[in-house]
This record gives structure tokens, sequence and C-alpha cells, in this order.
């Protein structure tokens, strides 16, 4: 806080000549932009290293401050950041924190980028966590997670401005873990239930999918170039940006990055995980599955968003993805009859929308649309326990019971395929049963037939019976969790 | 090809088991089943919609079982909890909420003349079962105990919560023993004694003491000492239990072929069944949340799921392949649901002796949603949709058809198991132990562990035979937790009882007297939540006189205001209305009430709108784009700024609202009640009967001030599903306030006063009524129709109104010392804007603990009690008993409705607390509003009725002690006309006392037999005011005299 305001006033002294004191300007967004990063990650770190060192966790006040302070901090930092960056027009800082490895043609660079896309993301975050780090505090009082709870919301926030921020491929991929980590604890939260404990499982598990193919992509793309620099594959400031790929080089790493954000945002067909991720306190629910963590996809294809233009079939097969879910989730969300359910296949349709947005090229709408629908989802969830009294409200306003909004689509249709799309969307697309049926099985048994085979080989080998390897005593478990 | 296989193995079974598959099941089973379902029901929780909370008995079911029974056998049939946890109760132990005396008594009680009975010579039951209640006795499986005795120091250091005294005994007579008898022994016989012979001197001691080195046994350390000594204990006991019968025990039998497969496999069919049950219940019963309605839903809640799921087509789960055809094959036989449950029942192979248990068994597994499907069943009026009769029915069959699947599929993966599931029980079950019993070595630890605090030595109990040891674990083994908990709970509840009981004794002793010529009387609803806001009213206006009645105030009505689009019952649950009254805008301001009914119209469909339209994909998207970020500035104000936000929300409000000058349409105009046009409102005959009871009730007949008010009361809180169960429950949750207005109105009417005068009930004409409306959240005070006040009322109106300013800032910092969050150095006026936040705020999940910590009930005078602090732990219906006749008609009329209200307050409050999981609905941070009519745990659960943790957490959990002024054969009299009364009396669902209407003398009620109340204390503490005496207190207070 008080290195911001210091630098405050190096600016105002310094403005004047911006271009003779161009160190001092590097200097200061160097600094700007060590707060923005590290005010979450020293907040993660108080509030981590106090719960395991002392026998009682802090108070809910101090932790509070501790919240409250980090995230102010970064806040401030970030729309500083901003304000400079739009007063001196310079779009583009990139911020490094060193070559950690470097070997011939192949390096890794911890970097952090500080451009049009990666700024609005991270004051998001910063507004909307702070918010909700405000909202828990009460919401919170007295429960025996309350600690648990904001370590886990720090870890988050320090894994939303690593992913916003990453100025390498392997950047991105430290906060994309960060960001899955803390979601699946969150869903977990209520950890004496079974349900939370199984559809944090669930959740976790798609994100496993979704960070193999990110890791896939970044492995291809070192192959390719050498290195994950965003500078060096994404050449020019974002939104105006190319790509040394070739086409086909980029159709293939776009698709592992479309699948990546596919898991990440709950795309068809993992869409089955987002409505069961509402089982943790209403806070995280909000900001995690209405704001934040459901567009990190859309915002993984909008970093990538040249690679796209290179190869007209990635774009296609992105707006079929988001077209396809918009459209399932509408579906589905007309049959449901719990709030939580309801707002998550809402914020669903517009995360498609966005997807299809990108696909097409609309990269500042797709932004904007991020931020809005991020804000509004946040307020509906937080706001979802009122739902009987605004019910009440509006028929008392209008007086009498609310008109429906029946799907006028399917009037015309027979009786019996009415019914029977409405069993598809109660059902929820059967996408989990889809999954499970052609993906995990078979993947169960193709494990359990490695396994068979190795115990044969063992036995020829060894000349006896071997004791039975781990897996095939996990996967039954694996197997109730899809 | 796996899926037509399955398929056909329905049929199979089908076929093998014989049934009858077209429709025409015997009337008799019929009827029968018909009415186990109706009695199971009655089981199931009796929340309706979460809108109208409606507190009752959780065990209702169960109140004509005495109450320990009653409570255990409800814990069986819904496994949960029936009292606290022993650690609970022994913590209360050590903070002084529960005394070793109080304990004592309880076990006097409870054991009666059986009390001295000696024990294996050793001690007497008394002392035995208190030492098991004060020390916890751990056990463990059996390899846990061998490795705590083995690898802890059980057996170097006698366990520290020993009382010195014995501990000092315990040592020495060891000692004693050793060196006198044993050593003896041990340097004479080495090598030759016969040790059958010589059984006080036993070998495994003798063995013990070599190990310990005999030869320096006179230099062996206190510590040595000790260990030897426990070493040796140990040993006795083992030894001693050696050869004794083992204690067996048969497990209750399991009825649910689930349960029995789970614990054969781990496997729950649940988990497959409920998914399915929970999504269609909640279409089944949504209230218009949902955009596409459930086909077929008029048709029942059976063919509704007929023909959502007979289509092939549907989901590709395995278990569920078989489905379609199973439902297809049902409707083509055009079985009802009840021959459908009949088949599923013959299916599993359910013998009708097991009827009963297994549908009780089979509706409890989801009662949340079961029980809401029968209240839609039998309650229509509670709700917009409801349910046809024999709703319950077709969901047990429906849940049965899917039971059926799952169990196949399951028998299937996990046993391989493909016959009929008539056998599926036997053949899953037969591994499973059906007998558990303890080892030797749980049964040592427990004598192990008593003897070191009740001073049992070594040399003690190597003298008593084999007969004693199997008596003595015996003894040990008969008071088992169960029962050690319900003599906990019931000292728990004579500690509480005795410190009431003391200070209405000692209280007692002034003269009853009504406060001579009021400034004003106050009526208040008989809420706990009024007891100190009545008592901050009387410290700060002496000259007032405050009156409680239950919150409708005898006004039962369907009340629909100016801004409301649908009546609601205004009446306790037990009541049915019969009335509808509306309220109306004046006629002068008729115009303007049109316009802004109409903005609110437009504003209102603009909000759905808007509502709706986020959700979909074209609108959502139009609206998130162009004015979603502009969401973020209501969200970042109102949850950081909750009280300002209200404010400006406020001011836009008042725009809108309907004009401030409206009326109650009181007066009916044709003879029969109705909702409509003249068949609103009451005759005037009504309205006379209607104010004469509620008026002789409290006993308001004479001695009126110039202005009478009445305060209806409500919770106004945000963000909050059960907001309801924070309004007047005697309004079915709703606030209270138009009752107080129409009551008010009525006694206002020269007509119903002309009549009352007839009956000779004189209100003299000065006197003027008002109703009003206080908000228990944010603790302030509104008054209906002043415009009407005569002029001359004025300054006594004003009066009245800054004393009730000054009462609501003290009940709020009255209340702000139960609150965490709020500091204990608030000022009275700071602690008012403290509550006004909290009912502001989004994130608040306590805006206020609504009758939390209720624990009495007084129905009697004011003046009996005025100036005693009850810290909001009291029920208080005023009563007059010198008006009352011999057969105590009044207060026959007034215990009928405030014994089952109040107890099922209390009651509820007492399960929701005990095990919040279980009876309650857990903490409200995961809850997910539901069809519009309750909440569930995160993203699907069972339905959650009941209080949430939040709510419950500062109550203590004790049966509700009714203190009633009145006479032995007055109650005995009221208990032999009212069936429901007496049950809750007898059976104990409520503790009784009656405080005798001319003395201080108090009689408790115990096992039908009233007993005169000895006070244990003269004095009781004495405070100026209120504040004095609860100021830097956060836990429960005692009781004190006020003296302002």
């Amino acid at each position: 806080m008080f290195d911001a305001f210091h630098m405050l006033g190096l600016l105002a002294s310094g403005s004047a000549q911006p271009t003779t004191e161009f160190e001092d300007v590097s200097l200061l967004f160097k600094v700007l932009g060590l707060l923005v990063v590290g005010a979450p990650v020293i907040m993660f770190a108080t509030l981590g290293i106090a719960s395991l060192l002392r026998d009682r966790p802090l108070s809910e006040r101090v932790i509070a401050r501790c919240v409250q302070t980090g995230i102010i901090t970064g806040l401030i930092a970030s729309i500083t950041m901003l304000g400079l960056m739009l007063f001196w027009n310079d779009t583009q800082v990139p911020i490094e924190f060193g070559s950690w490895v470097h070997v011939k043609d192949y390096h890794f660079v911890f970097k952090f980028e500080f451009d049009k896309l990666s700024v609005p993301f991270v004051i998001l975050t910063f507004i909307l966590c702070g918010t909700i780090g405000a909202f828990a505090n009460r919401y919170l009082h007295r429960e025996r997670g309350f600690n648990r709870f904001f370590v886990l919301l720090s870890l988050f926030v320090v894994g939303m401005v690593t992913t916003s921020l990453a100025g390498t491929v392997e950047t991105l991929f430290t906060g994309w873990e960060l960001v899955g980590l803390s979601s699946a604890l969150l869903v977990a939260f209520f950890h004496e239930r079974p349900a939370p404990a199984t559809n944090g499982l669930h959740v976790w598990i798609v994100y496993r999918v979704s960070d193999a193919a990110l890791l896939l992509a970044s492995i291809a793309l070192h192959h390719m170039k050498g290195g994950g620099d965003f500078d060096k594959l994404l050449t020019g400031e974002w939104p105006m940006v190319g790509t040394p790929l070739e086409p086909n080089q980029a159709f293939f790493v776009g698709v592992l990055l479309l699948v990546a954000a596919m898991g990440k945002s709950a795309m068809v067909p993992f869409s089955g995980w987002l409505p069961r991720a509402m089982e943790g306190p209403t806070p995280s629910s909000a900001i995690f599955y209405g704001a934040l963590s459901v567009h990190l996809g859309a915002f993984l294809l909008l970093r990538f968003s040249p690679l796209l233009e290179q190869s007209l079939a990635l774009r296609v097969l992105i707006v079929v993805v988001g077209l396809s879910t918009a459209l399932f989730a509408t579906f589905a969300g007309t049959v449901q009859t719990d709030i939580k359910s309801a707002l998550s296949f809402a914020s669903l349709s517009q995360v498609g929308l966005i997807f299809a947005e990108i696909g097409l090229g609309f990269r500042y709408i797709a932004l904007v649309h991020i931020l809005g629908h991020g804000c509004l989802r946040t307020l509906q969830f937080l706001r979802a326990p009122t739902l009987l009294y605004d019910y009440r409200t509006m028929e008392d306003a209008i007086g009498d019971r609310l008109p429906k909004f029946s799907g006028a689509w399917l009037n015309r249709a027979e009786e019996s395929v009415r019914t029977w799309y409405y069993r598809l969307a109660m059902e929820r697309g059967y996408l989990d049963s889809y999954l499970k049926n052609y993906i995990v099985y078979p993947f169960l048994g193709i494990l359990r037939r490695c396994d068979a085979l190795e115990q044969t080989w063992t036995k020829m080998l060894a000349g006896k019976e071997s004791s039975k390897a781990p897996t095939s005593e996990a996967s039954p478990t694996l197997e109730e969790l899809l | 090809m796996e899926r037509r296989s399955e398929a056909v193995h329905v049929h199979d079974s089908l076929n093998q088991t014989d049934l009858p598959t077209s429709t025409g099941s015997d009337p008799v089973v019929a009827a029968e089943l018909k009415h186990l379902i109706e009695k199971a029901a009655s089981l199931l929780p009796s929340q309706g919609p979460i809108t109208a909370f409606v507190f009752l008995n959780t065990l209702q079911a169960l109140e004509d079982l005495p109450f320990d029974e009653g409570v255990q056998k409800g814990a069986r049939l819904f496994g949960c909890q029936p009292y606290l946890t022993e650690d609970n109760y022994r913590d209360k132990l050590t903070q002084d909420r529960i005394y070793l005396s109080d304990l004592e008594l309880a076990l006097k009680r409870d054991l009666k003349e059986q009390a001295d009975v000696t024990i294996a010579s050793v001690t007497t039951r008394r002392q035995l079962r208190l030492a098991m209640l004060q020390y916890p006795l751990r056990t463990g499986p059996t390899e846990e105990l061998q490795w705590f005795v083995a690898e802890t120091d059980a057996l170097t250091r006698l366990r520290p919560d020993a009382p010195s005294s014995v501990r000092d005994r315990f040592l020495t007579e060891t000692k004693h023993w050793v060196m006198r008898d044993l050593r003896t022994t041990v340097v004479h016989s080495h090598g030759q004694v016969d040790h059958g012979l010589r059984s006080d001197h036993p070998l495994p001691i003798v063995e013990l003491i070599d190990r310990f080195g005999k030869a320096s046994i006179e230099r062996w350390s206190a510590a040595t000492w000790e260990a030897f000594t426990l070493q040796a204990l140990w040993r006795t006991c083992r030894n001693g239990m050696f050869g004794v019968t083992p204690h067996v025990e048969e497990k209750p039998q399991i009825i649910r072929h689930r349960d029995v497969l789970r614990q054969a496999s781990n496997f729950d069919t649940d988990s497959l069944v409920h998914p399915v049950l929970i999504r269609f219940c909640a279409a089944f019963a949504d209230q218009g949340f949902s955009n596409w309605s459930l086909p077929h839903r008029d048709d029942g809640f059976f063919k509704s799921f007929l023909a959502v799921y007979s289509q092939e087509g549907g989901p590709p789960e395995r278990w569920m392949d078989a489905l379609p055809a199973e439902l297809t094959r049902i409707a083509k036989a055009k079985m009802t649901p009840m021959d459908s449950l009949i088949e599923s029942l013959s299916i599993l192979g359910v013998p009708s002796a097991e009827w009963e248990d297994f549908i009780t068994a089979s509706l409890l597994a989801l009662r949340g949603w079961a029980g809401l499907i029968w209240q839609l069943e039998v309650r229509p009026d509670r709700q917009a949709i409801s349910a046809t009769p024999g709703c319950l029915m077709e969901f047990l069959a429906i849940r049965l058809i899917l039971e059926r699947l799952a169990l196949e599929y399951a028998a299937k993966e996990t046993f391989h198991y493909s016959g009929p599931l008539n056998e599926l029980r036997q053949v899953t079950g037969s591994g499973l132990e059906k007998l558990s019993h303890s080892s030797v070595e749980q049964r040592a630890f427990l004598i192990f562990q008593l003897a070191q605090v009740l001073g049992w030595s070594p040399a003690t109990l190597c003298h008593i035979n084999s007969q004693d040891w199997a008596e003595l674990i015996h003894e040990i083994e008969s008071f088992d937790s169960m029962e050690r908990r319900r003599i906990f709970h019931q000292a728990f509840e004579r500690h509480f009882r005795v410190q009431t009981l003391d200070a209405i004794s000692v209280h007692g002793v002034r003269t009853p007297q009504r406060v001579s010529s009021p400034r004003f009387q106050a009526v208040f609803c008989i809420d706990t939540r009024e007891e100190s806001f009545r008592r901050h009213l009387e410290e700060v206006a002496p000259d007032a006189e405050t009156f409680g009645a239950a919150g409708f105030f005898s006004v039962p009505m369907y009340y629909k205001g100016v801004a409301d689009a649908h009546y609601a019952a205004l009446c306790p649950i037990v009541i049915k209305p019969q009335h509808w009254i509306t309220e109306e805008v004046d006629s002068t301001l008729e115009a303007q009430n049109r316009r802004r009914a109409k903005t609110r119209r437009v504003l209102g469909t603009a909000s759905h709108n808007v509502h709706q339209g986020t959700r979909s994909v074209a609108g959502g998207a139009v609206l998130t784009a162009s004015f979603g970020v502009l969401a973020s500035i209501p969200l970042v104000f109102r949850v950081l700024f909750p009280r300002m936000t209200a404010n400006i929300r406020r001011h836009a409000g008042r725009f809108v609202e309907p004009p401030p000058m409206t009326r109650l349409h009181l007066e009916r105009k044709s003879e029969t009640p109705g909702p409509k046009g003249d068949g609103i409102g009451f005759s005037v005959n009504e309205m006379a009967t209607m104010g004469e009871r509620l008026l002789r009730d409290i006993g308001l007949t004479s001695g009126f001030a110039r202005i009478v008010c009445f305060f209806g009361h409500g919770s106004f809180c945000l963000n909050n599903p059960h907001k309801s169960c924070y309004d007047c429950g005697a309004c079915s949750g709703s606030a209270g306030s138009p009752n107080a207005r129409a009551l008010a109105a009525i006694l206002n009417d020269p007509r119903v006063r002309e009549i009352l005068k007839s009956r000779g009930l004189l209100i003299p004409d000065d006197v003027h009524f008002l109703g009003g409306l206080h908000n228990t959240c944010s603790d302030s005070v509104t008054f209906h129709d002043v415009d009407r006040l005569p002029e001359s009322h004025l300054a006594d109106l004003e009066y009245a109104r800054s004393a009730l300013e000054d009462a609501c800032e003290r009940n709020a910092h009255e209340r702000c010392r139960r609150f965490q969050s709020a500091p204990l150095d608030l000022s009275f006026a700071a602690a008012r804007r403290h509550v006004e936040g909290r009912s502001e705020d989004l994130a608040q999940t306590r805006p206020e603990f609504g009758n939390a910590s209720n624990a009495i009930c007084f129905v009697g005078r004011r003046a009996r009690l005025r100036g005693l602090y009850l810290d909001r732990r009291c029920f208080m219906h005023s009563y007059e008993p010198l008006a009352d006749d011999a057969d105590c008609t009044i207060l026959g009329r007034i215990l009928g409705a405030v014994v089952p209200v109040c107890s099922g307050i209390n009651l509820q409050y007492f399960f929701s607390y005990i095990d919040s999981p279980g009876w309650g609905c857990g903490t409200k941070l995961p809850h997910n509003i539901t069809s519009l009519l309750g909440v569930m745990d995160g993203a699907a659960s069972d339905l959650r009725p009941g209080l949430p943790w939040q709510g419950v957490e500062i109550h203590e959990p004790v049966r509700l002690l009714m203190i009633i002024e009145t006479t032995p054969d007055g109650i005995r009299r009221i208990m032999s006309r009212s069936q429901v009364v007496s049950n809750i009396i007898k059976n104990g669902w409520v503790q009784l006392a009656l405080l005798d209407a001319d003395s201080n003398r108090i009689l408790v009620y115990r096992d039908d037999e009233f007993h005169v109340y000895e006070p244990s204390i003269t004095d009781l503490p004495k405070a100026p005011t209120s504040a004095d005496w609860y100021r830097g207190w956060r836990e429960h207070l005692g009781f004190a005299q006020i003296e302002s």
C-alpha cells in the first residue's frame, strides 16, 4: 500500500516528461505488478501458515482483516496500473520473474503480462472476491469451517490472478490448477455429508481432464516453438495479435485448449458438474460458478484468440460447442425446480454464448459479456435465499400468480414427444450417464485389463501369485463417482 | 444385449412369484395398507410450505407415549439422537448448568427404593450409577483397548479425574495388602504353594510382584506403586471377567433390503433411487418456479411418473435399463398404485406382518419429500398447487418400483446374485452377525475405569466371587449410555426447574396488584421475545400496564392487504378461519391508489421479465452484456453498506407503495362469509364475541386506561428462507399486526361496545383502542389507524409512543448481548442501529434468535411476575384466576391453544437443537430453495424441515415448564375436558407447576400427583434496572428482581 502511494508521488513528479524517465516508469510498473500478484500470495501465505502452525485458527476478525487488506491492496494496485497504462497508452506491460530453466531450445519463464485482457479480468477478480469476502465474513460467522473457507478463498484469488496475468503458458497452468483445487475443495466444504464429498470429487475429476488437455497443449507449444511465452507465440498487443504458428499446428493446439476450456467452463458434454457444484456455502457458489471460475475457459480462448484466427475449423468447432451448450443449458434450465440449479444453467447458457462470440471473433463483446455476466450472476446467487420473498413481492405487485414463460416451441409437438423431451431436460441431457457409459467404463475396462495382464505376467515371471495392484481396488469408487 | 436380458429377467421374476397382473386387489388388504400408510405418514415431518412456518412437536405422532419412551422410539425410527451426548451434559456439569446434587436427586427419583441395593458387596446401585454419570467411561473395539492398555499410560497413571481422597485410599490399601498379605506368601510359598486353595493370594498378582522386583519392594517409589496397583487392577478385572456369561444383545432386525445389502456390501441403493425421486418430487411439488411444468401432473404422482419414464430412450443409467419396460407393463396391465404397491411388496418378499415396519422405514428414508407430499395431500388450503388424496401411496408405489430395479442391479453387481428379490435379504444378510457381545477386555476395561474413581482396590476386588463379578458387570451394562443420557437430561431439567420455581416463589411473596389508573395499556403476543419488551416498557413507564395473549388476538381470519395478491391465514395452524378480511384504501385516495397499483404492476411485470430474462439465452445475453456491469453497484453497496442501501431503497419505494390511509373492511354485508365482495368481513355479533373473548381471556374487564394498544409482531429480514419462523407462531408464520388492528377497530365500534355492555362488560367512552406492529428484528413499533384517534387522546398517544421507543432501544440492547458480533459496550441507541443493520443485511444468517432459549410458560396475572428478570425465556399469557368460574372455563380455552402451541414451539426448538442435522435442517449455508416450498442441502438432497442451526444456537433444550395460576382441581377438570392438553401434560411433553392464586405456594405435577414445592432460597439478587443485571454477560442469566 505504502509503496503504491510512494510511487504515485513519483508519478506526479515524473509525469511531465514520461519518455525521459523511462526507468522510473518501468520500475513503477514493476512495483505495481508485484503488488497485484504479491498481495494475494502474501494473504494466502499468512492464512495458510497460520492454520498450519497454530493449534487454534486465527480469530474471525483477524482473518477478515487479512483478506480485506490483501484484496484492497491488490485492487488499488491494479486500478492504478490500469490508469497508468491508459495514461501512457502503454497497453502491454510484461513483468518477469526470471527464467527458471533454459536448455538449448527449451525454456521456462515465470512471467506476468498486463494488457487489455488481463487487467479488466484481474480487477473483476478483486472486486468480486473482495465483496464475497465481506459477505462471507458475516455469512459464515461462527461456522466451524470459517478459517478453511478463507484459506481456500485466498488460494482461489491467487489462482485467478496468476491465470489472468499469466505471460507464459506454464504460469497460466499454475494458476489454472490452483483455481481447480480450491473449487473442488470448496464444493466439498461440508464434508460431513456424503453428497458434497462425492460431488467435489466429480468436479475434481472433470477438472483433471481439462488440466491434462492444457498440459498437453503447453507441451505441444514447447515442442513447436521451444517455449510457452505468449509474446513469442502471439505477436502484437491483445486483441490485435497474430501468431507464428502454422494453421495445422494452431488447430492441434487449439483443440487441446478447447478441451481444457470446455472442462473448466462446463461446456457440453462436461456440463453435468456445474449443477452438482452447488454444494458449498452460497457465497462460494456465487463467485465460482456464477462469476469467475466458470468463465476461465472463455478467458483461455480469448488469450489464445490469434490461434483461432489461423484455423477456420477450430472456430467453427468453438461456435458449435458454445451454441450447443447454450441451447442445452436453456433447455435443461426450463425444468429446474431449485434456484441454484436454475441459476447454474442460466450461467451456463451465457458462457456458451460467450464461447460462440469468441468463435465468431467478437472479442471485445465477449470480454464485456464476461464482466457483465459475472457481476450480475454473483448478485443473483447471493440473493438466491431471497427467492421466496422476491416471488411474493412480484406477485403482490402484479396482483396475481406469476405468468409462466412456457416452452411454446414444443407446444405443437406431439404429447409423447413433449414428455420425452421433458425427461431429457429433467435428467440434464443424460450427459453424466453418457460420459460414464462411453468414457469412464471403457477407460476403467482398459485399466482392469492392463492390471490383469500385468498380474498374468508377473505370475509367469515370478512363478507364483502376486499381490493385487492397488488400481483394481480404487476403481469401484471411481465408478460410483460418475 | 445385456439390456434386453435384464428386462427379460424382470418378467421372469414376475412369473415365478405368480402375481395378480390386472387391477382389482383385495379390498381388505388395500384398506389395511392404506391405514398403515396413514399411520406411517403421521410420523413424517408436518412442515408445509416454508413461507408459513408452523411450529409443531417434531414427534407429535408419539405424544400418546410418555416423553422418554416417545423420544427414544422416535430416535430409533428416525436414526437421530434423543438427548444431547453424555459429553455435552458433562460439560454442563462443569459449567454449573447441572449441579451434582441435581444428578443425585434425579438418580434417587429414578431408582426409588432400588437406590440402596448393594451390588457385588462393593458398592450400592446409586453410587455406581452416579460414578458412571460423573466420569466418562471410554470403550472401543477389543484391539483398540489392547493397544490402549499396552501403549498409553493407562497402566502407569491413575486416571486424572479420580478424586484425590479415593486415590490415596486406593494406593494405601493396595500397599497394605501387598506388604501385609502377599509379600509374606510370596516369600514362604515360593515354588510349593497350592494356588487353588489360596484364592486370596492370586497367582497373577504374585507374579506381578516378582516382575516389579520383590527384593526391592520396600524401596518402590510412589510411581512404581501406582503402576503396580494399576497393573494388578487390570489383571484382577480381566481374571474376574473370564468365565462370566457374555452379555448378548440382539441387533435390531433390519427390515429394508437396502440396509441389509448395504451392511453386507457397502453398496447403497438409495444413492441410485433418491436422485431420481428427488428430482421428480420437486417437479411434482413445484409451485410455479420452473417454466415447464411436469407433464400429466394433474393425473397424480403415479400416472405422471409412468408417463414420463415409460418411454424408451431414457437415461442410459444401467440400473434403469429395465425401467421403461417395467413401467409400460404396469401401464398396460392398468394397475392402480395400490396394485403396484402390493405387487412390489410381494416381489420383495415382505410378509404382511412386516408391512408396517417396512412401509414406515421406506417412507422415512426420504422423509422430507414424503412429508411434503403428505402435506400437499392433507392440507390443500396451504398452497396454490396441491395433491390429490392417495398421493403418498402413489409415491410409495413408485419408490418401491425404483427400489426393486436398484436392488436387482446392486445384487448383481456386488453379489453376482440374480435370483428372485424375495430371497435377497436372506441371501445377502446371511453373512451378517445378528448378535453383538462385548469381549472380556471391553468388559474388564469398564470395571477397570470405575474402580479407579470408586476406589475398588485390587485387594477388594480379589475377594469377590464369580457371582459378584457377574452381578457387577451386569449392573454396569444395564445402565447403558441411553439410560445415562436420560438421567442426565432429567437432572438438567431439574436444575432449571428449581431455579425458576425458587425465583417465582420468592417473587410471589409480593401481593399482586394491578397498576392503579394506568396511563396506557399494551397487549402483546404470548411470545418469549415480548417478555423483555414488556419488562423494559414497564421499567421506562411504571404507570403502564401490559398483558399477554396469543398473537392472533382471537380474530382468526384470511387476510389480504392492499398491496397483497393473495389471502393469508392469520391464526394458529389448528384453526381453519371462516372469515375473509381485506384492507382497503380510503375512498378519497382511491385514484392515487389505482395509479400507484398500476405503477407497481408495471414494475412488477418488468422485474419478473428481468428475473426470467437473465435466465434465458437471448434475454440474458442482452441484459448481461449491456447492464451486467452495473449490477456490481448494488452488489458492492448492498454487501458493504447494508443500512445505507436499505434507506435508499425505502425512499425509492415510497413512490409506489399504497397510500397510507387505509381501512380494514371489517363489516360483512351478506349473511354468509366469503372471499369476495359482500362476503368479506364479520357480522357485528361475531365481532362482539371475539372482542369479549379476548378481553375476558386476559382479564382486562375493568380499570381501562385511556389508550389500549394491541401489538402483533413480525420479523423483517432479508435473504432468509426461514424468515417465516421468526414471525408470529400464532398467525401461522405471518406478522400479526392485521389481527391487532382488526381487534382495535372492533372494540372501538360503538355497536360492539353496546353489545358488550349488555353482556356486563363496560368499556368507558373515553377508552380508545389502537392496533400496531412490533418488528422483532429491527425492534421498532408502528401504529395503525392513528388518524382515527380523537384529538383528545393525542397527548396520551405521544406519551405511550415515547415510552415504547425507549423500550425498543433497551430491548434491542438486551438482545445484542446474545449476538457474538455485537460489542458488549454498545449504548442503547447504538444497539438499535445494530439490530436495524442486521435486518437489512443480505449476509446475515442470524437476523434474530426468535424464540430460542424458551423454557417457561406462565399463565396468570402479570402482577405476579412484574419486576422479575426472566431472560426472554418465558411465554406469558395473562389470565385472571379470580374472574374465572369453578369449571375454569376461561383457563380451559386459554390452555386449549396455549399448551399445544407453546409446547409445539418448545419441542421444535428442543429437537432442532438436540440433533441439528437430524431433526432440524442443519446449517443454513448450503440451503437451496426448491419448488418454492422448502430448502434442500446443496445441489440435491432430501427436503429439510425443522429449524436451522443458526436459529437455535443459543437454545437450551429443556421441556417447557408450564406455570399456571390455578388449583389442582381446576387443571384436572381442564385435562378431563381436553384430550390434547391431557396427553401433553400427563405424558410429560411439558412440565407442569401450579402457583396458588393467594400465596406463593407452588405445586409441582409429577407422576400424576401434585407435590408441594419447597423453595431452596429465600432471596433473589436485585438490580435497579434490567440493563444493570445483564450488562457484560453473553450466556444464559439467572433470575433477578428489578426494582424500578
